[in-house]
């Protein structure tokens, strides 16, 4: 009987606990109390913080305003990581943070405390009951963040994705590290520079199933093909080191064995490139490496003389991604575009200050970040910490 | 005052309820209050609507929680649980994509975990001698092989069709469903743990198994019931998760099991076995999801509420050590 009691008496206080603690019910919804919110987060964060967004924002925010023809100041940006302690996300976020905050914008950075969709969809429902005006993300599963993500828009919150993108259903648009082409077009001049216009050359690849690496292969191939620049420029090979870095080792020693007049290797995989960069420096070969490589990795080999293998490769710049998109969420949120492809919008602070949108062949949109980054023998020494 | 059965038979209603505010699960349900009135001074966001909202997430591992308490009350553990789930969630979204009905891939999920409860329970069953944590290791591991193969090299498997999922994560007003569930199983739970000889049989095998077992109690069955049901909720926590996150993939349920040991350690339930009440672990499970809601709601670090949890879960560990240490230097005294 007493055990009886005690328990009745317990689930009731629970329930009562929930009614009572969890505050008032009649209060507006997650995302009424948007304005309400903004004091309570600017107290948060410090006053001081605050202000020197305000004043170093201003002149940034001028110019950028001007031309997307929205304010965006005051209004709230979450950005959510792969996950904490990732060196590339946290760079991203970065750039992400200096742009919103050049706009006038709140930000919040979230990075979820595992690398799982699980953790993230915990993060996107906290940002929900915040009443943020735009989460950007990146995915950690194509597929998993729907019903959160879904729930976000349902709400009013503009959702894109930067890095790596989520399903079509769900976001309006994703900020594109690698676009194809433009991954083509560098690595097919950076060849052309390197071989001095002519010559053999070979591509050390991944598996010979990985899409990414055939993507790019196959728009070098047709650059090749549609430009008589290129015509004295002879592919003899492309090698498939596997992604591993032993196998991909022998098939550099295999392709230096079979082509002896080769001049530059072009790896657009940084499992590969780094292999053949160690066989090339290791046997002081004339033939020069170029790619698609981590510059921790490569930061050895990267240099313009011969004792280096690789006079320069690329990769993205994961700040330029990172600011990317946080101009496509403030592009989203003052309404200059709604992620439909053929729209454009302006990024003030960035190379390429005119982006437009288009179909991303997967029912959805994005918006390709430019071309990808050089690492040469100037910045590799910055890089070399970052990632 | 106190005999040494700790029971006070002359004690006046008003020590009774003295008693009860100051058990370890009135301190709790204290605490529930408190951690809901802090977050609720710290985030404007913290209403019922969206407390609610972000809770099912979190439910699903309450679901876990349920059965662990009575398998810690057993005296045993099982790791195996997030594996479970795991496998659990891969078969629910390949079952749906192979265009099984959606009432079948309720029952196939269940069934599923309720199989991998029934392997656990099978082995300790019949080697009685090993322990529970070893082998639920190799089971955990198991498990997650057997998920990993069926998941394939892209290691992540998504419902195409969500309408079955969509449904089961639909709500009543503000309430989700799955929140009526788990008060339902809940409380089945705590009347089963203290109404019934299969609860009382529960805390005399945590006690001392062998003594049961010579008292007549069936051991072996209780235990390979007990972990059975583990994995029976297993499989319904991993159809409430994938009604969440529409698949499933090689890091679902990563740490689940945990989670669940973690709450109902801290609501009082010894991993020693024979002690501590169901009630006290469901409602430090919900003061851990209110404090976690709470706190990412002020969007404060996700590893500095980790520290925060870890930190509490040892404060509970240790409280009633101290204050049982200090019980005793009084009797010295005296």
């Amino acid at each position: 009987m007493r055990k009886k009691v005690l328990s009745v008496l317990l689930c009731a206080a629970m329930a009562t606990g929930m009614m009572a603690g969890c505050g008032d019910s009649s209060e507006p919804a997650s995302n009424g109390g948007t304005t309400d919110d903004a004091n309570a987060n600017n107290d948060a964060s410090g006053g001081s913080d605050d202000a020197d967004d305000a004043s170093g924002g201003s002149d940034d925010a001028s110019g950028g305003s001007d031309a997307s023809g929205g304010d965006v100041s005051g209004k709230k940006f979450a950005l959510v990581t792969k996950s904490a302690g990732n060196p590339y996300n946290e760079k991203e976020a970065e750039g992400f943070e200096d742009v919103i905050k050049s706009l006038g914008g709140e930000c919040i950075i979230k990075h979820p405390v595992a690398a799982t969709a699980d953790a993230q969809v915990s993060e996107i429902q906290s940002l929900i009951s915040q009443g943020v005006d735009s989460i950007c993300v990146a995915a950690n599963d194509e597929n998993a963040l729907q019903a959160a993500l879904e729930d976000a828009m349902a709400a009013g919150i503009k959702v894109s994705c930067l890095d790596s993108k989520t399903n079509a259903a769900s976001r309006m648009t994703f900020a594109n590290q690698a676009g194809t082409t433009e991954i083509g077009q560098a690595l097919m001049d950076a060849v052309y520079d390197i071989a001095g216009g002519e010559g053999e050359w070979a591509i050390l690849s991944a598996t010979s199933q990985a899409t990414n690496q055939n993507a790019w292969i196959e728009a070098m191939k047709s650059i090749m093909e549609s430009d008589s620049k290129y015509a004295n420029l002879n592919l003899v090979e492309v090698a498939y080191g596997d992604d591993e870095p032993q196998k991909s080792t022998d098939q550099t020693q295999a392709l230096l064995s079979k082509y002896p007049d080769l001049k530059v290797i072009c790896a657009p995989t940084t499992v590969g490139i780094a292999a053949a960069a160690k066989v090339l420096q290791d046997q002081s070969s004339s033939v020069k490496l170029t790619g698609l490589g981590l510059p921790s990795e490569m930061a050895a080999y990267i240099g313009d003389d011969d004792a280096h293998s690789c006079p320069y490769m690329f990769l993205w710049n994961p700040i330029d991604v990172g600011r990317l998109g946080a101009y496509i969420s403030a592009a989203l949120v003052d309404g200059t575009i709604t992620g439909a492809a053929g729209e454009t919008f302006t990024a003030a602070g960035m190379d390429n200050s005119e982006y437009t949108i288009v179909d991303a062949g997967d029912g959805g949109t994005e918006v390709i970040l430019g071309a990808p980054f050089k690492f040469d023998p100037s910045n590799i020494g910055d890089w070399k910490d970052v990632y | 005052m106190a005999g040494k059965s700790g029971r006070t038979i002359e004690a006046t209603p008003q020590d009774v309820w003295k008693k009860r505010i100051f058990s370890w699960e009135g301190m709790l349900v204290v605490l529930f209050l408190f951690i809901n009135i802090f977050c609720r001074c710290l985030s404007p966001n913290y209403t019922v609507t969206n407390v609610l909202r972000e809770m099912p997430k979190y439910l699903s591992e309450i679901f876990l929680l349920l059965p662990m308490a009575y398998i810690l009350m057993l005296g045993e553990i099982d790791i195996s649980v997030g594996s479970t789930v795991c496998l659990a969630a891969t078969v629910a979204c390949m079952a749906t994509n192979a265009g099984v009905p959606f009432v079948g891939v309720i029952f196939i999920t269940i069934l599923t975990g309720t199989v991998c409860g029934m392997v656990n329970g099978f082995i300790l069953l019949k080697f009685p001698e090993l322990p529970s944590m070893i082998v639920t290791l190799g089971t955990q591991i198991v498990f997650r092989g057997i998920a990993e193969i069926m998941l394939g090299s892209g290691g992540s498997v998504s419902v195409t069709n969500t309408a079955g999922f969509r449904a089961l994560s639909g709500e009543i007003g503000p309430f989700p469903y799955v929140f009526f569930l788990v008060l339902i199983c809940g409380a089945v739970f705590v009347v089963l743990s203290i109404k019934t000889t299969f609860g009382r049989s529960l805390y005399a095998i945590g006690s001392n198994s062998r003594t049961s077992f010579y008292s007549g109690i069936k051991v072996g069955k209780i235990r390979f019931l007990v972990f059975t049901l583990m994995g029976t909720f297993a499989g319904l926590a991993a159809l409430f998760l994938t009604s969440e996150l529409y698949g499933a993939n090689t890091t679902t349920g990563n740490g689940f099991e945990m989670d669940a040991i973690a709450m109902a350690v801290f609501g009082g339930i010894s991993t020693a076995g024979g002690k501590g009440k169901m009630v006290g672990g469901l409602i430090s499970a919900f003061i851990i999801v209110c404090l976690r809601i709470g706190l990412g709601q002020i969007n404060m670090n996700p590893q500095v509420v980790l520290i925060i949890l870890g930190a509490l879960l040892i404060c509970a560990v240790l409280i009633p050590n101290i204050s049982a240490s200090l019980g005793l230097k009084k009797k010295k005294v005296k």
